[in-house]
């Protein structure tokens, strides 16, 4: 016979209130099972803990069960103190009567009967309970970090002087993000570069980092502590070892006019090039498309015709090169990396209004010309103009015709905050960085006039709202609550067509540059790239955290840590505290030899199992492997599912899919499940 | 039918198979016949009486055949699509049999009629029959055949309940499920039904009654019906081995109109087509979730 005690909390006046917690105590005291019962004021304090510890030992009991809040709450609380009494903590089971009876009913007696019968089905269940013990999985004490913007940096920063190596990947043929392409920052107006690039050279030079930049992930095998990580490293066509960063070969590239990624396409650059001056690692990359040699290869690959002996294409940048570092023969290549934990740290891309949207539900703005006015420009491209690294030279001349604009229009929220455009979302940063732009702008233009078009000003962040404000009381700027429902082209002008809905007057403003402060999207690849790691996204593509209060670097996903605007749009600080908060994370993982795991996992009965794999299919987390089931001699007898205890998250999909019915969850068993409805 | 017993000769000679399994004459109309020696080849028989799904002996659970793994078996189209199931699921490897398809026009709703097929005697699963020609068959037999009688019967069928209310639907089902005697002829007939250990015969717990009572029954007629959701291939075999006549195949018919309706899955006889319950896609209905 079990020799169960159960213990009802009042939890103050919060169950006691609705509910008869002697009388449950004492319903249950007859229970076939109870040894003993008992109802105590706040079960959760310290008198209370040690009145089930002593319990415990006076009565030899085998289960407990105590009836009071959520196990979200205290279940890990209870669990210690009946594991501090020398029991298993997996044979203490809670009632919650406080959310699921107390708060809800207003009938007391109703509610003491609910209450009695929650009880007793959860006697039931511990009857059922079986010792369970954590699961230990050693640890690869290293750390992946997808992205190397500034999110990316500071973490690898962070986790690699704690001492964890890591293992940076970037896509583009440097680090440096879209912080490396901002001119200055709010709310200090501190040089973006200056702060930035530092960093960038501690990561090129950190003993405990390996940087693959121009690389990709290309598969993400394992688990928590355990990653197998396959890492495309695209054809760079330099050899990275050799080059000396000395530049001749984009000196000597006569392609010269293909639109500059880093200056959001104002500038441009050659087709072996290096994004920007400080690029780390400064190594140049040829652009397969433009490059004039490949095209040539490509061509004749593509007419069959046989290789005639003729001079070959170009090559001038080979010819330039002194320590022979190009190899036009280099194809991408695969290599692995163990690791034991990921920060996904993949930022952001601006919203695009042209006609043409990458994905359904978004709509372009055909009101401001889908972006064919040459004067409307995006805020990263204001940035550009406005950079002294930038193709002007930090002097503010206007895309058209190369002049000063003297009236610039700005426009809060283009595609954020709008549902008809596909995004509900505030993008967090454009009221800051636009009040930036309009403090640029008058610096540089001193007579100049901006007008804002604003929907509310939302500068929250520490700093912030003087900053906003500091810009809204510069002369000649004017905020004008509203929106443009048009721009067109006007001769040498941008028309501006708005309302201000504070004096319900329409506004018609003949600008010089329009400046469009563009919603924040994820990363184009995103999906695929969450689809790798089996992390969910929402319905815009941002990752999704593991609780948006109580975990908020983490994902669903153990082991997979989230920094910066893959998560939702960010600033630069959020980004950092967020880079630092995950490598606190990583850290908190990798400081261990071995990693301990709730047991509470879905276990195979290889006996019943008849091999069909629905769980593998319905498995989010690739937990589920085949195990090979052999007779005396050898010889395969059936191939059976195994649950890699290690990978499993204990959700329970696999027992849902499972037509044998031939896996269980460790801790909610048929027979606990049965039981406890039984006694209901 | 010299080809196909032309056919099933070679396949042992050469030792391709150990078995073929194929319909022959039985004392009482056609049965399923079991070659393993080639002399014994010349009993095979092909013709519209063969109703059986022989596939259900290419299950795993068929431990009888286990002296003969590689087999060979008979199939028309619609028999393909439990093939395709067996696949899918991992049961068998396609190296590991031969596929017989014979080109069928339709085959009576039971093994021992006589007669040439009319709307009255042919199978309701010939109703709709786009699977004349099978695809997924090593060997294609026979000559063409026309097209089987139309008969709409089982539509007719699931439209009348469909019509009726909840009370009406639940007293016919409890009419038709009290006459169960759990004999369990379902289960064994139907290829799909291959667990180790079924859910209907483990004890602790014991999820479903054991006795000939409405409520165990109706428990194990549902379950059953729900384990098939979305596997189902609608041969009709737990129907024709259900010694009391309870109609199961509408139960299962109309299921695979649900999941038709909800996940877009017809049974189907490529492999490569996962099944509804083991895919996932983001635009699956989901208004089951409040």
């Amino acid at each position: 016979m079990a020799r169960i005690g159960v213990f009802v909390c009042h939890c103050g006046e919060n169950i006691a209130r609705t509910v008869d917690c002697a009388r449950v105590a004492e319903a249950l005291a007859d229970h076939p099972g109870v040894e003993f019962s008992t109802d105590y004021k706040y079960m959760c304090s310290d008198p209370g803990q040690s009145l089930i510890k002593q319990s415990m030992k006076e009565h030899r009991l085998d289960g407990v069960v105590v009836a009071s809040c959520s196990p979200h709450m205290h279940e890990k609380t209870f669990r210690k103190a009946v594991s501090a009494a020398g029991l298993n903590p997996f044979k203490c089971e809670m009632t919650n009567i406080r959310e699921h009876c107390s708060w809800i009913h207003e009938d007391r007696a109703a509610a003491t009967e609910k209450s009695t019968d929650l009880v007793r089905a959860t006697v039931e269940r511990v009857k059922y309970n079986q010792a369970l013990s954590p699961i230990t999985i050693p640890i690869t004490p290293r750390a992946l970090v997808i992205g190397g913007g500034i999110a990316g940096i500071q973490a690898a920063l962070d986790i690699a002087d704690a001492g964890r190596e890591v293992v940076l990947v970037e896509k583009e043929p440097s680090i440096g993000g879209h912080m490396s392409q901002l001119s200055e920052t709010f709310p200090t107006m501190d040089c973006s570069q200056c702060i930035l690039t530092p960093r960038m050279v501690d990561v090129a030079q950190h003993p405990r980092i390996t940087l693959h930049s121009f690389s990709e992930v290309d598969a993400v095998d394992g688990y928590i502590g355990n990653f197998d990580i396959t890492i495309r490293k695209k054809a760079r066509r330099v050899d990275e070892d050799l080059c000396n960063s000395c530049g001749a070969c984009m000196q000597a590239c006569p392609t010269r006019k293909i639109p500059s990624e880093f200056d959001a396409g104002l500038g441009t650059r050659t087709s072996i090039y290096v994004p920007f001056p400080q690029a780390v690692p400064n190594v140049p990359v040829i652009d397969e498309p433009n490059c004039l040699y490949l095209k040539s290869l490509a061509r004749r690959r593509k007419s069959k015709k046989p290789a005639r002996s003729r001079k070959p294409v170009c090559q001038r940048c080979v010819k330039a090169c002194g320590p022979k570092a190009i190899d036009f023969q280099q194809e991408d290549r695969l290599v692995t990396e163990k690791v034991g934990a990921i920060v996904v740290a993949t930022g952001y891309r601006l919203y695009d209004i042209g006609r043409e949207q990458d994905e359904p539900g978004i709509s372009g703005y055909g009101e401001y010309g889908y972006g064919k006015v040459p004067d409307v420009i995006d805020g990263l491209q204001f940035e550009r103009l406005m950079s002294a690294s930038g193709p002007t030279g930090g002097e503010l001349r206007r895309p058209s015709d190369g002049k000063v604009p003297r009236h610039v229009v700005f426009l809060q929220c283009i595609g954020s905050r709008d549902p008809a455009k596909g995004m509900e979302y505030c993008s967090g940063i454009c009221c800051m960085y636009t009040a930036k732009h309009v403090l640029l702008f008058k610096h540089k233009v001193h007579n100049g006039r901006a007008t804002v078009f604003y929907m509310d000003i939302r500068a929250a962040g520490k700093g912030y709202d003087p900053f906003t404000r500091q810009a809204m009381e510069e002369p000649g700027v004017q905020y004008l609550r509203g929106r443009a429902s048009e721009l067109y082209r006007d001769g040498d002008v941008v028309r501006v067509l708005g309302v201000d809905t504070l004096s319900q007057e329409a506004v018609d403003i003949k600008a010089d540059l329009v400046v469009l402060a563009t919603a924040i999207r994820p990363q184009k690849g995103i999906q695929d790239l969450t689809r790798k790691l089996s992390v969910s996204v929402d319905h815009h593509g941002f990752m999704n955290e593991a609780h948006p209060k109580l975990r908020p670097v983490e994902t669903a996903t153990a082991g997979v840590f989230l920094a910066g605007a893959c998560q939702a749009p960010r600033d630069i600080p959020d980004t950092v505290a967020m880079a630092s908060a995950a490598s606190s994370k990583v850290l908190a993982l990798l400081s261990r030899d071995e990693l301990e795991r709730e047991p509470q996992v879905a276990l195979v009965d290889t006996a019943n199992c008849s091999g069909c794999f629905h769980c593998e299919r319905a498995c989010h987390y690739g937990a589920i492997e085949h195990e090979e089931i052999k007779d005396g001699q050898g010889r395969l007898i059936r191939v059976v599912a195994r649950v890699n205890p290690g990978v499993c998250q204990g959700c329970g999909s696999c027992v849902a899919a499972c037509l044998s019915n031939c896996i269980e969850l460790q801790g909610y068993t048929d027979d606990q499940i049965f039981a406890s409805i039984q006694a209901i | 039918m010299k080809e196909l017993q032309d056919l099933a000769r070679r396949l042992l000679l050469e030792g391709r198979v150990d078995i073929v399994i194929g319909y022959q004459q039985g004392p009482r109309g056609v049965r399923p016949s079991f070659v393993t020696r080639p002399e014994q080849a010349d009993a095979l028989i092909f013709d519209e009486r063969c109703v059986h799904n022989l596939v259900t002996y290419l299950s795993p659970r068929r431990a009888h055949l286990a002296a003969w793994p590689r087999r060979a078996v008979v199939v028309k189209g619609c028999d393909t699509r439990a093939v395709a199931v067996l696949l899918r699921e991992s049961h068998i490897d396609r190296e590991d049999i031969v596929l017989i398809g014979l080109r069928c026009g339709g085959v009576h709703r039971s093994a021992e009629a006589s007669g040439p097929l009319t709307a009255e005697s042919v199978a309701f699963r010939c109703a709709d029959c786009s699977i004349r020609e099978p695809e997924l068959v090593d060997h294609l037999l026979g000559d063409p055949r026309p097209a089987p009688p139309g008969n709409s019967r089982l539509a007719e069928r699931i439209g009348q309940l469909e019509s009726m209310s909840h009370e009406q639907r639940r007293e016919f089902w409890n009419n038709e499920f009290s006459r169960c005697i759990r004999c369990h002829a379902c289960r064994q007939v139907c290829p799909m039904c291959y667990c180790e250990r079924c859910i209907a015969d483990k004890t602790r717990p014991r999820w479903i009654e054991s006795s000939a009572h409405l409520r165990g029954n109706t428990a194990w007629n549902m379950i059953r019906a729900m384990h098939l959701a979305g596997r189902c291939v609608g041969c009709g075999e737990c129907g024709r081995a259900c010694p009391v006549g309870i109609p199961l195949g509408l139960l299962n018919r109309k299921l695979a109109m649900v999941v038709d309706e909800h996940f877009d899955y017809r049974a189907t006889d490529d492999p490569e087509v996962p099944g509804p319950l083991g895919s996932f896609r983001s635009d699956d209905a989901e208004e089951f979730i409040v």
